[in-house]
């Protein structure tokens, strides 16, 4: 019950601070936007008029992962500027715990992303939004949501030991991008890269978003998102302890 | 002039390493070097999988548009960090030569971007098989020379209004997202509707890619004499604009003090 | 000569009211400030916050322009010889900011110097001069964000002095300084008196303005309302003794009938915990300790004591008379 409002709580207060951001504005809605034009009119121009609704889901895609990255690298950097990244170590919850909810109020503020590119798509571009299955879009979209605030926990983890954190966001929006096929498919990549795709939920994630949205096997990469999500849960469970530890050991909880 | 000569180069270069944030090996390598290559390596597969453009289309497209990584980030930290640093006060306060000073932090900014263009082209080469004749790569080095000489005085411009503005870095963000939209670098200009092809040739980058484009597959300079010159005719536009504003910006907070947060 | 003229010096702010119907309001920061400074003179602006100290220093050093009134320093016009101005003055003020905290305190100088026009030459030997003078030789290496609050004071004091200056302005320069570090503060300000210069200090530290300034101009509100020698201020508003009264529970009542005892000047309080300290100020030639405690019969008195009048009780008086 105590976890539970321990969660609810910081969940609410993330909300509120991204929802006072202008770059949580530009990661959640403008850049996904903005990408999801450039690509609708990449494949217009390519003449594949039939998978423009392919496009603003990728690009939708797309933003929900800018937020889970840019919110868990920017939220362990802004606690740590605030002076605040101290206070979390040092209050009695365990560190994941208090970190978990600011995670989930990332990833579902990616959900906005999402928003932005179908409508956006329908208005301007006109591309209807027919969805095969309805209902198991409805389910994929939440499930993916989580499964990639669980993987932002796992980075947020790590950024309590690197304070460059800012830089390592950069670095890994375009590889995941890429590697999970979000606006195109992982076939155009070599073959080594195959086992790294396999590996990141949003990969699974968009299949299922996809499938549901224009027809094929969405229970698979369903079930593949739900795994590797409850896997990143477990997997932040002890990364954070290892890197709280650690961080205190190198002194990287604070500026001073 | 010899103390305008230092406090351009010297002046310059110091305040660059003060004011840059990114310069650390730790920051400069992921977003100077890596997210330009990851970058290019994105928009060339999804060219190729929309079937829209040649592969080297998105090559030059991409390698010359992610100057603007220094250019534009890189320019707008070097100007609107003296607020952030409260150093501004007394930058002000001195009686250098504000043109020196504030054309000054161009030329670190510029020598950078450079260096991510020239990066990013080798990678296309190594890892996407981008090939040019060696005889186009002169003629190419030059076009990118007076892109990135245009992208940094944009960048000189967003420094200047960044300035003002509480959030300058939404402002760079949004410029560097809109230059893959507006300026030719995906998507070819003449599939764009009519008032966004006219904005994205008022911007830097525009013509320069345009000029890269048809240098690098085999055409001479003086076929795109013209391209080359209306990219630095941009270039002079917005250096003007920036120092301008820079200017009305240091009159205003005398008179107003809206400057007055350093 | 006189190197710092201010005549009937004004500043307005424009800022705006209200939420949703914006109304301007203009806040008179300064209003109608003069004063003059002597060549090798050490001049300081006492006053509390917020009122117009640094506005005042601001347009002193051109980078705010009156919006009415005259201000010269060293015979130049601040509005319309600005950059000359610039040139021969230096401006420190105080705090955490305004350093380039990535660089090293020697690239930090280097920068302000070629700012400052220093030549190449004159550099070198002119940075590690200023280092030893506010003695940070020997960490002029080190990054500037592992300073400690006192070195980048230093450091902000060797570049305002960098280019030699003959006027140096410093804004309120020991503030959140540790008294250690303040005193050696203290030491370096008035080497730079010592050395020739002519020093505009603006402070709200009594003690501060008392050791170090030859002549005080207390500002409050936006108006100079007592000026002279550290001496004859304290002499003008209090040429007397100062009888402080421990009391509990005293009322506004007791106040005004104690401010009527023949021979009393001022009456202030001071409220610490349950007790409160009556401050009285009375003419010198009078011995009131035994009329007052006749007014505060019924009230249980603490401690008393009778003292000469400080600096302080010079300012409370001056700050005080126009609330």
């Amino acid at each position: 019950m105590r976890t539970l409002r321990v969660i609810a709580s910081g969940f609410r207060m993330n909300l509120k601070m991204l929802g006072t951001s202008s770059f949580f504005l530009l990661t959640s809605v403008v850049q996904p936007i903005i990408f999801a034009t450039v690509a609708f009119y990449m494949f217009r121009s390519g003449g594949r008029n039939g998978t423009l609704l392919y496009a603003s889901l990728g690009a939708g895609m797309m933003g929900v992962w800018s937020t889970t990255l840019f919110g868990s690298g920017g939220m362990i950097q802004w606690q740590r500027w605030q002076g605040t990244l101290e206070l979390g170590a040092a209050a009695p919850p365990a560190i994941a715990l208090i970190y978990l909810p600011f995670s989930l109020a990332n990833a579902f503020t990616g959900m906005y992303a999402m928003a932005a590119t179908l409508v956006w798509g329908r208005v301007v571009f006109g591309i209807p939004l027919h969805f095969a299955h309805p209902w198991l879009f409805a389910l994929s979209l939440p499930a993916t949501v989580i499964a990639l605030g669980l993987m932002g926990l796992v980075l947020a983890s790590t950024f309590i030991l690197y304070r460059h954190a800012n830089a390592l966001s950069n670095l890994l929006e375009y590889p995941v991008w890429i590697a999970s096929g979000l606006v195109f498919s992982t076939s155009l990549l070599p073959d080594w890269t195959r086992p790294i795709s396999w590996c990141l939920p949003p990969y699974w994630g968009v299949l299922a978003i996809r499938h549901a949205a224009l027809g094929g096997d969405v229970r698979g990469p369903l079930g593949m998102v739900l795994a590797l999500g409850l896997a990143s849960l477990a997997i932040s469970s002890v990364t954070f302890r290892w890197f709280e530890h650690a961080a205190r050991a190198r002194a990287t909880l604070s500026l001073t | 002039m010899r103390r305008w000569l230092t406090v351009f180069f010297v002046g310059g270069s110091i305040a660059y390493r003060g004011l840059f944030n990114w310069i650390r090996p730790a920051m400069y390598i992921p977003t100077m070097l890596g997210s330009p290559l990851f970058q290019l390596i994105f928009f060339t597969k999804l060219g190729q999988f929309a079937q829209a453009q040649s592969r080297d289309f998105y090559i030059v497209g991409n390698s010359v548009q992610v100057c603007a990584m220094s250019s534009v980030y890189g320019m707008t930290m070097a100007v609107a960090n003296e607020r952030w640093f409260g150093t501004l006060g007394p930058l002000l306060a001195s009686p250098a030569n504000r043109a020196a000073v504030f054309l000054g932090r161009g030329m670190p900014v510029l020598a950078n971007g450079l260096l991510v263009s020239a990066f990013t082209f080798v990678a296309g080469t190594l890892l996407l098989g981008f090939r040019p004749g060696l005889a186009a790569v002169p003629a190419l080095a030059l076009v990118v020379v007076v892109t990135v000489v245009s992208c940094t005085a944009f960048g000189m411009l967003l420094g200047s209004i960044g300035l003002r503005a509480k959030d300058f870095f939404f402002a760079a963000n949004l410029a560097y997202f809109l230059m893959l939209l507006f300026c030719g670098v995906n998507i070819p200009l003449d599939e764009l509707p009519g008032w966004m092809s006219a904005v994205g040739r008022c911007l830097p980058l525009t013509h320069g890619i345009a000029a890269a484009r048809e240098v690098a597959a085999g055409a001479s300079l003086l076929h795109v004499w013209g391209l080359v010159l209306t990219e630095l005719g941009i270039a002079a536009a917005y250096a003007a604009a920036g120092l301008a504003l820079f200017r009305v910006l240091e009159h205003e907070s005398r008179r107003s003090a809206v400057l007055d947060a350093y | 000569m006189l190197v710092i003229e201010a005549v009937d010096l004004r500043r307005t702010y424009r800022t705006t009211t209200g939420v949703i119907r914006r109304r301007p309001l203009d806040v008179e920061a300064v209003r109608g400030v003069s004063f003059a400074v002597e060549q090798g003179e050490l001049f300081g602006l006492l006053g509390p916050n917020g009122a117009g100290k640094t506005t005042t220093i601001k347009m002193l050093i051109t980078l705010l322009l009156p919006t009415s009134g005259d201000a010269r320093v060293l015979g130049m016009d601040v509005v319309s010889q600005a950059r000359d101005v610039r040139k021969r003055i230096g401006y420190v003020f105080g705090g955490d900011r305004g350093l380039y905290e990535r660089l090293s305190a020697r690239d930090n100088l280097r920068y302000f110097a070629e700012l400052y026009g220093v030549s190449g030459k004159a550099q070198r030997t002119r940075i590690d001069e200023v280092l030893e003078l506010v003695g940070l030789k020997g960490r002029e290496q080190e990054r500037v964000e592992g300073y400690s609050r006192g070195m980048r004071q230093r450091l902000h004091i060797a570049r305002g002095i960098l280019h030699d200056p003959e006027v140096v302005f410093l804004d309120e320069p020991t503030i959140g300084v540790d008294p250690v570090g303040a005193r050696e503060l203290r030491q370096t300000i008035a080497d730079l008196i010592a050395a020739g210069k002519t020093v505009l200090l603006t402070t709200h530290y009594m003690f501060e303005a008392d050791a170090l300034c030859d002549r005080i101009a207390v500002i409050a509100k936006g108006e100079i309302v007592g000026e002279g020698t550290p001496a004859a201020l304290k002499a003008g508003v209090a040429e007397g003794r100062v009888t402080e009264i421990e009391v509990f529970g005293v009322d506004d009542g007791v106040l005004s009938r104690l401010r009527v005892v023949d021979g009393v000047r001022a009456v202030t309080v001071e409220e610490r915990d349950q007790k409160q300290l009556l401050v009285v100020q009375c003419a010198a030639d009078r011995e009131l300790t035994a009329p007052l405690l006749a007014q505060l019969d019924g009230f249980e008195v603490g401690r008393v004591t009778s003292r000469e009048p400080t600096l302080e009780d010079a300012y409370v008086a001056l700050v005080g008379a126009g609330d």
